[in-house]
């Protein structure tokens, strides 16, 4: 079962290379939306925050 | 296998609550949950005084946001809004989710002035829209370009809601495009969902649903302007696995998001289930914030048989799917409208979701 559980990590790490730029990229498009500390002014606001995005805009056991 | 961690038990302080000023919504949209959506039955002050007692505490402490739902919150005209949201103190978020059409000049000049945070509903194209219709069944595309093109003229920034009801390639990068243009700043796709009064099937082919995910991952590399809810939470989890820190990604515990219904009443976890009623859990209601301080309820929570049913499904996902770290064990209304109750695990919802998106992104980065 362990295994099966581990799946989905292990083929994550299996393209590590290939995600790398798209992670960048990623990070890069935060930065460019102010998705910074302290910018509040969008529609949902300071997204570095991930669980604290309030709203239906976070991830986890939200409703829709 | 490294355990998950997060997840456990739910919270007795929400980072939000959800509130409906009225149940009545002018649109009839195909896929709707409501099932009160033809009546006008409008949420009293006191309810928003009740709830508000709280809620400015919370926000001394931590953020903290009020959903303004529905119904269709605007239904429920400016000046009985205005009164709702009045108790609340500069302290606590104000958002109000939309389905756009009866936005105009006064409302946005109503959002600025109380800085509340709008979050538009729809679903692409025109012909893409069709699910979204009046209540004569004619469709309501024309009157939601309308209320976002007040939006933009106010200068108010928006995000978008998206229900896709046929996910397959092609949709994908359309949808997109139709979002960069029409401006919003932050996006949430959702598949079509089996709940509440929608009981149109939602199984799709997988092959399809991941084609989907993964155009989209292409379509919004091209010009990430746009936060994808979805998105954002794959590539994080990814990074985390990558990083080792996986198993700590997760909410300590559930957020309850209680959802105040028009006359007070409290629902836990899934606004989808106010207003139904089951023969083991009753109306699934935690209390009345008329009755007793919604803190109270929170830490007490009554006649509520069915959250310790859905805890025990969140653990079983825990136990058995490999996309727990990323998923967290799903939402409790997919599971009761599916399955019939909330200790099961895997859904069409959590397939769609969950297990395809993240697919679909890892098939994106492996395509040749
Ligand atoms: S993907 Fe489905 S089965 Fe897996 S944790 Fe999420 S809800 Fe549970």
């Amino acid at each position: 079962m362990s295994d099966a559980l581990d799946r989905v990590v292990d083929r994550i790490r299996d393209v590590r290379g290939e995600l790398a730029p798209l992670l960048e990229e990623a990070r890069l498009a935060r930065l460019a939306r102010s998705e910074v500390p302290g910018a509040d002014s969008s529609a949902v606001c300071a997204w570095n925050h991930f669980e604290n995005i309030p709203t239906f805009f976070n991830w986890n056991n939200r409703p829709r | 296998m490294a355990t998950v961690n997060g997840m456990r038990g739910v919270s007795r302080v929400p980072a939000y609550v959800v509130m409906q000023p009225t149940t009545l919504c002018n649109l009839d949209c195909v896929y709707c949950y409501l099932p009160l959506r033809a009546q006008d039955r409008r949420m009293p002050v006191e309810v928003a005084r009740a709830v508000a007692a709280d809620a400015n505490v919370w926000a001394a402490r931590d953020r903290f946001s009020v959903v303004w739902h529905g119904g269709e919150p605007l239904a429920a005209g400016r000046e009985h809004l205005g009164a709702l949201m009045a108790p609340f103190g500069p302290a606590v978020e104000q958002h109000v989710q939309t389905n756009a059409t009866l936005l105009d000049d006064a409302w946005c000049e109503f959002f600025a002035a109380r800085g509340v945070r709008v979050s538009v509903s729809v679903d692409g194209p025109e012909d893409l829209n069709g699910q979204r219709v009046s209540r004569a069944g004619r469709p309501a595309y024309a009157r939601i370009v309308q209320g976002i093109a007040a939006l933009r003229r106010h200068g108010q920034s928006f995000a978008a809601l998206c229900v896709v009801g046929d996910p397959r390639p092609g949709v994908a990068s359309r949808l997109y495009e139709y979002f960069l243009e029409l401006g919003c700043d932050t996006l949430g796709v959702n598949i079509e969902e089996r709940e509440g009064v929608n009981e149109r099937a939602n199984a799709h082919d997988p092959a399809a649903v991941r084609a989907f995910w993964s155009e989209l991952v292409a379509a919004w590399r091209a010009d990430p302007r746009i936060h994808v809810r979805e998105l954002e939470w794959s590539l994080r989890y990814v990074g985390a696995v990558l990083d080792g820190t996986s198993g700590d990604l997760l909410p300590r515990e559930l957020d309850p998001i209680p959802t105040v219904g028009h006359d007070g009443a409290v629902v836990l976890l899934s606004p989808e289930l106010a207003g139904f009623h089951d023969p083991v859990h009753g109306d699934f209601s935690s209390g009345n914030v008329l009755q007793a301080p919604l803190s109270e309820l929170l830490v007490a929570p009554r006649r509520t048989s069915w959250v310790p049913e859905f805890l025990a499904g969140v653990e079983a996902c825990r136990e058995t799917c490999p996309y727990f770290g990323f998923c967290g064990g799903g939402h409790a209304a997919n599971r009761y409208f599916e399955h019939g109750r909330f200790d099961g695990t895997e859904t069409e919802h959590c397939r769609n979701s969950k297990i395809h998106l993240l697919e679909g992104v890892l098939d994106h980065v492996r395509r040749p």
